[in-house]
């Protein structure tokens, strides 16, 4: 039996930010990788280190051997105490190992599902261990086929759609009322925290421009500066308001800053073009009743949340379709990767066969010399059907997709033929 | 044939409609694929006939909903590219369905045609009319998917459709070159058989059921674009339209099934 895949480490789910931060590979991850092939029995490795998992992805000649080593091997050289390391610590092994590669590289094991990052770094991790050459034929076609997995995914379900915070879901709808951005101003109302943030995911989706204002003439400047803006007075907020095609309100007043009759008239001025306006404050900045106007749409900080979380409840029921893909797809390689183990088996198997066949087949056919070609090819004919057909079953029992059971009969099978056992390739 | 285009009609619609559902990128591309066959095939048979049969092919209620289906298509064919409308495919799909499937079932052997009507006058006058009519129906589907987006997006309240949807924006500058281009072509269609009336029954206007009926038309989407100019946009503008093309239709149906006089048969 090949070596075993098996991933080891520490994730989110198990472990909290001070084990995982302490195991990290803060160093240089190719001096790292190299380590890890000489820890005991390991034959490949590629390391994924990121702030939400550090895991160790390898194949083992020594499954049992090699989970102990490992430990030891992420243990290495840090503060942390073996046992509490233990404790956090997450083992996958043969299939369950092949299953978490692909939901992770899916983006179903994230903090937040369908986030798209994992995918990349896991990239860095393989492309890393491609270069020092820690990666063999196992490895390769396991993370291979994870990235095309994930893939598969993203563009089979929704796993990824979706805004799920409250700033990026503000920039979803703004798309949903705009066709682009890049023509479009905004209006930032006051230079907070949530304002800013909010701003900036606009200003990142290409908002044409933005505008900023707040009660603190200085603080706007300087956003407005920082965010690319100009920056307006506060007490001229009504006059710019025409040429804010998404407004951002964000102070902390205590009362409705621009009311429903100002937006009115507002609209008069902007020919009824849209508006989009996005109140961020609590309490409230932008009187609600803005909302009943028409072309206009206003969106306070439940709204968001609400679309956010629509979003994210979205995203887990696509994440029960990616897991039968998941499911499907582990099921493809694990065929493969027995069917590798099985093949040199079966080919000396077939050969040990045919070389009985051709010796007999000859002698035979030597002691007929007076056969027509016909009957000679009719004993050909029966002597491969008679080898082929005694060998079906044990072929079939060979590619048993269990692998324990698979390496029990190719044991086997070469005991009982007397082959020799393979090279290692 | 035109049996041919129906079926790919209805299998574009509902691979078509498998897309919006499971957002399955392959099931537009099938989608897409289809409908470009049956417009093809479409086009081969109205071709055809207009080769066979010559003006003929153009005097009937059945030719004219499938010559107005074909040109819905390519409507939608020509916008498809642009990737986000697939939900208007949805509407405009179905819709240039049952039209052909109506021009086929009530299909009549070619009238008689008025010798006096054979002459250019007619395609100039019936052309734009059809397409003036097919625009209509295309910002029609338009103004519907505007209300849906409009409604949710007021409301709060994502629907299951909201990611397949276009932006607000999208769609409103798309119904109002719509509405804009269909208006102009209806016009020259209405100028155009005032002028073959002149010429066949010598008045340009003869209080016929459908001249009424289209100077209403006519009328409430003049309406719908003066509107614009001063701010009717959006969800107004919308409704009017849909209102706009419930007038057409009616005064389709109205001409051809309940008081047809001239236009709706003998053409006399």
């Amino acid at each position: 039996m090949q070596g075993e895949i098996l991933i080891i480490g520490v994730n989110h789910r198990a472990a909290p930010v001070e084990v995982r931060e302490q195991v990290a590979f803060n160093g240089s991850l190719e001096h790292s990788l190299r380590n890890l092939l000489s820890v005991p029995s390991i034959e490949e490795g590629v390391i994924l280190s990121t702030c939400n998992r550090v895991e160790v992805v390898a194949i083992a000649e020594d499954g049992d051997n090699a989970v102990d080593s490992l430990t030891d091997f992420l243990a290495q050289g840090e503060q942390l105490p073996r046992r509490q390391l233990v404790e956090h610590l997450s083992v996958y092994r043969g299939r369950e190992a092949v299953r978490h590669l692909f939901r992770v590289a899916a983006s179903l094991d994230s903090m937040v599902v369908g986030e798209p990052q994992i995918l990349g770094q896991l990239k860095d991790s393989y492309q890393a261990a491609t270069s020092v050459g820690t990666a063999g034929t196992i490895l390769h076609r396991c993370f291979h086929k994870s990235f095309s997995v994930a893939k598969r995914i993203r563009t089979e379900t929704a796993v990824a759609g979706g805004a799920v915070s409250v700033s990026s879901a503000a920039v979803e709808l703004a798309c949903k009322i705009f066709d682009r951005l890049e023509d479009k101003n905004a209006m930032l109302v006051g230079a907070g925290e949530m304002g800013e943030l909010a701003a900036r995911h606009l200003v990142a989706q290409g908002i044409g421009s933005i505008l900023v204002t707040n009660r603190t003439f200085d603080r706007a400047v300087e956003l407005a500066r920082d965010l690319g803006g100009t920056p307006v007075p506060f007490e001229e907020l009504r006059r710019y308001l025409q040429m804010a095609d998404v407004v951002i309100g964000a102070t902390a007043a205590e009362e409705y800053i621009i009311t429903s009759s100002v937006v009115q008239e507002t609209l008069r001025q902007r020919k009824f073009r849209p508006m989009f306006f996005i109140d961020l404050s609590v309490p409230r900045n932008l009187d609600p009743a803005i909302n009943d106007l028409d072309n206009v749409y206003l969106y306070d900080v439940d709204d968001l949340g609400g679309v956010a979380e629509d979003n994210r409840s979205e995203r887990s029921r696509e994440a029960e379709k990616a897991e039968s893909i998941i499911e499907e797809e582990v099921d493809t390689f694990w065929k493969w990767l027995v069917n590798l183990e099985a093949v040199p088996t079966i080919v000396a198997l077939r050969d040990k066969v045919e070389t009985i066949r051709k010796g007999e087949l000859e002698k035979t056919l030597n002691s007929l010399r007076d056969a027509s070609p016909e009957t000679r090819a009719a004993i050909e004919a029966m002597t491969a059907a008679i080898a082929n057909k005694i060998l079906h079953s044990p072929i079939t029992h060979l590619k048993h997709h269990d692998r324990q059971e698979a390496a029990f009969y190719a044991a086997a099978a070469r005991k009982l033929f007397d082959i020799e056992e393979p090279e290692d390739s | 044939m035109l049996l041919l285009a129906l079926g790919c009609y209805l299998l574009a619609t509902s691979t078509l409609v498998s897309h919006i559902i499971t957002t399955n990128d392959l099931m537009r591309r099938i989608a897409h694929a289809l409908l470009s066959a049956a417009f093809l095939i479409h086009g081969l048979h109205l071709g055809e006939r207009a080769l066979t049969l010559g003006y003929d092919a153009i005097a009937t209620f059945p030719d004219e909903l499938s010559c107005i289906a074909f040109i819905m298509v390519g409507l939608y064919l020509s916008l498809a590219w642009r990737g986000n409308l697939t939900v208007v495919g949805g509407l405009v799909t179905p819709l240039a369905f049952l039209f052909t499937l109506s021009s086929y079932v009530f299909a009549v052997g070619p009238p008689e045609l008025s010798p006096r009507l054979q002459s250019v006058w007619l395609p100039a006058h019936v052309a734009p009319a059809f397409l003036g009519y097919a625009v209509f129906a295309v910002a029609f589907c338009m103004s519907l998917i505007y209300l849906l987006q409009e409604n949710q997006l007021k409301a709060k309240r994502k629907g299951n459709l909201f990611r397949r949807l276009p932006s607000l924006e999208t769609l409103d500058n798309l119904n109002f070159r719509f509405v804009t281009w269909g208006f102009a072509l209806f016009t020259i269609g209405i100028i155009s058989g005032a002028l073959l009336a002149l010429k066949i029954w010598g008045a340009l206007w003869s209080w016929e059921p459908v001249e009424v009926l289209s100077a209403v038309t006519w009328m409430l989407y003049a309406g719908l674009l003066h509107a614009r100019t001063i701010g009717w946009r959006g969800r107004k503008a919308a409704t009017l339209t849909i209102l706009g093309f419930v007038a057409v239709i009616l005064s389709f149906l109205g001409v051809n099934l309940v008081f047809p006089g001239k236009h709706g048969g003998t053409f006399g």
